[in-house]
């Protein structure tokens, strides 16, 4: 278990896919005893080998291919396993026994999952009055779309985003990464800590709700605003409102590009020191009306340069500018590297930087941006198996006997998949 | 219980971060910089979303800067880099719970190089995963970046003063975006792939793909459970039967058939009819709306989402309200005061 300033906060993790088990990613890494209640078949495909969508631990789905689907391990450090058949009734009641016992219940099931188990908040509160209860549902537990499926990609149209982001005004186009799990798990684990510190106020807990839908909404706050006020955006590609030149240019190589900002007239300035044809003179006006040729200009200059020297060029000028970097790229970055961002932590063999196997033993995932005492990566502990933890959970969490827990292994608590 | 006092300085970030401690009651006092940031939306928006409920003050002089952070419990200070951040003095105040958002953390060899979210999403991998095959990558438009570290500063802020421990807490925006990546960093790890940007496609499952209707665009997500629900949402329950599209490796081998059935199918839909075949097959499905139709969603307004906020000239306007709220009475009607001017500058 990590070490960190949620120590001693228990909770119950009931997430799945991908927004809910990373905000409790988030608050595990942070300290939190964290026990991950999952169903018998919640780790990915029900039929293998067909491939999850990350493939499996080390290219090798092994003799227990549940456990090996790369995505769903990269989202579980720091917890226990406990698999736990909720629809039989010593599966409730076991859970209603850990709820007694925890801080947080946090889940992201559609709207009606948990009342249709006997499981609703208010029995949830009854069972323990100060339980902070998450909930995610898509588009939340009330509202004409609340009985609508959910998925990331298929939330974002209805935030404002897509409608502002493509080529131009014809031309939208959807993230493709479902930007809206990520938010809207950001804001379930703030919404958790808000919850904590006003039940250290109040001593009593509350239910929670944290919507997809209105995580994305609101950060199109500001352009909602406008929109009332009556100033219309639309999508510009990669240009930006407040700034100019702003785009993605092209680079020598495959598929090769390099981002550049220019945020004022001093950045300007920087850029021209730099790149050559371009009159230093130019105001933010005159850049806006010569953008088509400073782009011009820009993209005659990078595209003969390899996009990782033509942004380190630009920085040393003091112009913001990145390469659009992939995943290897990522990891070969001097700054990624010296913080120790990824942190081997699963088993392996991994592939690195270079695309040969990295000759570790474990398998990197990516850390928290959150630098903090008390939090470190060296006290981390890897996914667990499904199911390890169901004897462990149930005597610490519950002081349960070895012969209690033994009469429901194989029927309520389960450490594999059935079948 | 005194409730904390949070000390905001910074732009957008640290300006999300301290929205949602006022949003949680506390005392947010915000030092406006000198400059403006380049910005998404206009002053007098950003104004009203980010600064409703703080007190603001304008022309702080370092001293006055450092003892309203000694007198502060959070200080929240976003700056273009760690020279920036001993500049400010930031090393020497005595507040207990100390956060900084930059670019690139306060630690590491670029530590000070400049940036804006716009490299700083190119740079950790999401930029080169949007936009089509064959042309430029495109970035994220919006505020995303900025108010994500803001959101994460604040779990860490809260997480300090919940242990009662002191802590000096470091988040480098790049360190926020790669901390958010879905399936690339493990793709590369487990299977040697390099995820690539495929235009409104998901690509890993098929389809799903933004389509054109009568009226619009619609959006459909149909991972495997759903593929026998998504054949009735076209009327096509021959689709089950076809031997191209029997499991989801066949579908992404067949993606361009089976995209131009369902182009043609959902191309003679307006909106009202997607979203009822949508619902009726309870499909994961959604239209893409407009700002104004965003606004009025009958959804958000029935779950009382808007909050009205009215500017210092007397604007009022409605603002999403935070995505969370830990009772469910309607919202108070917020304000955003002018900033107090301190004579100092």
């Amino acid at each position: 278990m990590a070490d960190g300033p949620l120590r001693g906060i228990r909770i119950l993790d009931l997430t799945h896919v991908w927004a809910g088990p990373l905000a409790v990613r988030v608050l595990a890494d942070l300290g939190a005893d964290v026990v991950k209640i999952e169903a018998p078949f919640g780790r990915g495909p029900r039929i293998y080998p067909e491939e999850p969508i990350g493939g499996f631990l080390g290219g090798d789905p092994g003799d227990e291919p549940w456990n090996r689907n790369a995505v769903f391990v990269k989202l579980m450090r720091n917890r226990r396993s406990v698999c736990m058949d909720l629809k039989q009734p010593a599966g409730r009641e076991t859970l209603l026994a850990l709820v007694r016992e925890a801080d947080v219940l946090i889940e992201n099931f559609s709207a009606r999952a948990l009342p249709d188990l006997g499981l609703d908040h208010a029995t949830l509160a009854n069972a323990n009055p100060r339980l902070i209860h998450a909930s995610m549902p898509g588009f939340g537990g009330t509202g004409p779309y609340s009985g609508r499926v959910a998925f990331g990609p298929t939330v974002e149209p209805l935030t404002g985003l897509t409608s502002m982001m493509g080529y131009g005004p014809d031309e939208p186009r959807a993230t493709g990464i479902a930007v809206m799990d990520p938010t809207s798990a950001l804001a379930a684990a703030a919404a958790v800590l808000a919850a904590l510190r006003r039940r250290a106020e109040t001593n009593t807990g509350c239910r929670i709700e944290i919507a997809l839908h209105e995580s994305g909404v609101g950060y199109s706050g500001p352009w909602l605003i406008d929109h009332q006020l009556g100033r219309h955006q639309q999508p510009m590609g990669n240009r930006h409102p407040g700034m100019a030149p702003n785009g993605v240019y092209p680079c020598a190589g495959d598929d090769a590009w390099v981002a550049i900002s220019c945020p004022n007239d001093e950045v300007w300035k920087g850029l021209c020191t730099v790149v050559p044809g371009l009159d230093p003179g130019f105001d933010l006006p005159r850049r806006r009306e010569h953008e088509n040729a400073i782009d011009q200009t820009l993209e005659l200059w990078t595209q003969t340069q390899d996009k990782q020297s033509v942004a380190a060029r630009l920085r040393s000028a003091g112009v913001p500018a990145g390469a659009v970097n992939t995943t290897p790229d990522m990891l070969a970055d001097a700054q990624v590297r010296f913080r120790s961002f990824f942190v081997p932590l699963e088993p392996g063999p991994s592939i690195g930087a270079n695309g040969e196997e990295s000759g570790d033993s474990r398998i990197p995932v990516p850390g928290n941006a959150i630098h903090m005492p008390g939090i470190s990566s060296a006290d981390w502990t890897p996914c667990p198996r499904l199911g390890a933890d169901n004897s462990a959970v149930l005597k610490d969490w519950l002081g349960w006997d070895e012969e209690r827990i033994e009469r429901l292994s194989g029927t309520v608590l389960h450490d594999r998949p059935p079948g | 219980m005194p409730r904390d006092r949070v000390l905001e300085i910074g732009h957008h970030a640290a300006g999300y971060c301290g929205k949602l401690f006022a949003h949680a009651g506390y005392e947010v006092v915000r030092v406006e910089p000198s400059g403006r940031a380049p910005a998404w939306a206009s002053e007098q928006a950003l104004e009203l979303f980010l600064h409703a409920g703080k007190r603001r003050l304008r022309g702080v002089d370092s001293a006055t800067l450092s003892a309203l952070a000694d007198a502060a419990d959070v200080v929240i200070v976003e700056a273009a880099g760690a020279d920036a951040l001993a500049d400010a003095g930031f090393e020497d105040w005595r507040t207990p719970v100390r956060v900084t958002i930059t670019p690139y953390g306060a630690t590491g060899p670029r530590r000070n190089d400049p940036a804006t979210p716009h490299t700083l999403l190119a740079e950790g991998g999401y930029t080169y995963l949007m936009g089509d095959a064959d042309r430029a990558p495109l970035s994220l438009p919006g505020h995303y970046l900025e108010f994500q570290s803001g959101t994460l500063a604040f779990v860490a802020a809260n997480a300090a003063r919940l242990s009662g421990s002191a802590a000096r807490i470091d988040i480098g925006m790049l360190e926020v975006v790669m901390m958010m990546s879905q399936f690339t960093t493990m793709q590369w790890h487990c299977k040697g792939t390099v995820r690539r940007r495929a235009g409104n496609e998901f690509w890993t499952v098929c389809p799903s793909n933004l389509f054109p209707l009568r009226d619009g665009w619609l959006y459909v997500n149909i991972v495997p459970a759903f593929w026998d629900a998504f054949t009735l949402f076209l009327d096509k329950p021959e689709l089950l039967l076809d031997e191209r599209f029997q499991n989801n490796d066949r579908r992404m081998a067949n993606r361009d058939d089976l995209n131009a059935i369902a182009a043609a199918v959902i191309a003679s839909m307006d909106r009202a009819e997607a979203n009822r075949r949508a619902e009726e097959a309870r499909i994961p499905a959604g239209v893409v709306h407009s700002l104004g139709e965003v606004l009025a969603d009958p959804h958000l307004a029935m779950r009382s989402f808007w909050q009205t906020v009215t500017g210092p000239d007397g604007t009022s306007v409605n603002m999403p309200g935070v995505s969370w709220r830990l009772d469910q009475g309607p919202r108070a009607r917020l304000e955003t005061a002018p900033p107090e001017d301190q004579g100092h500058g």
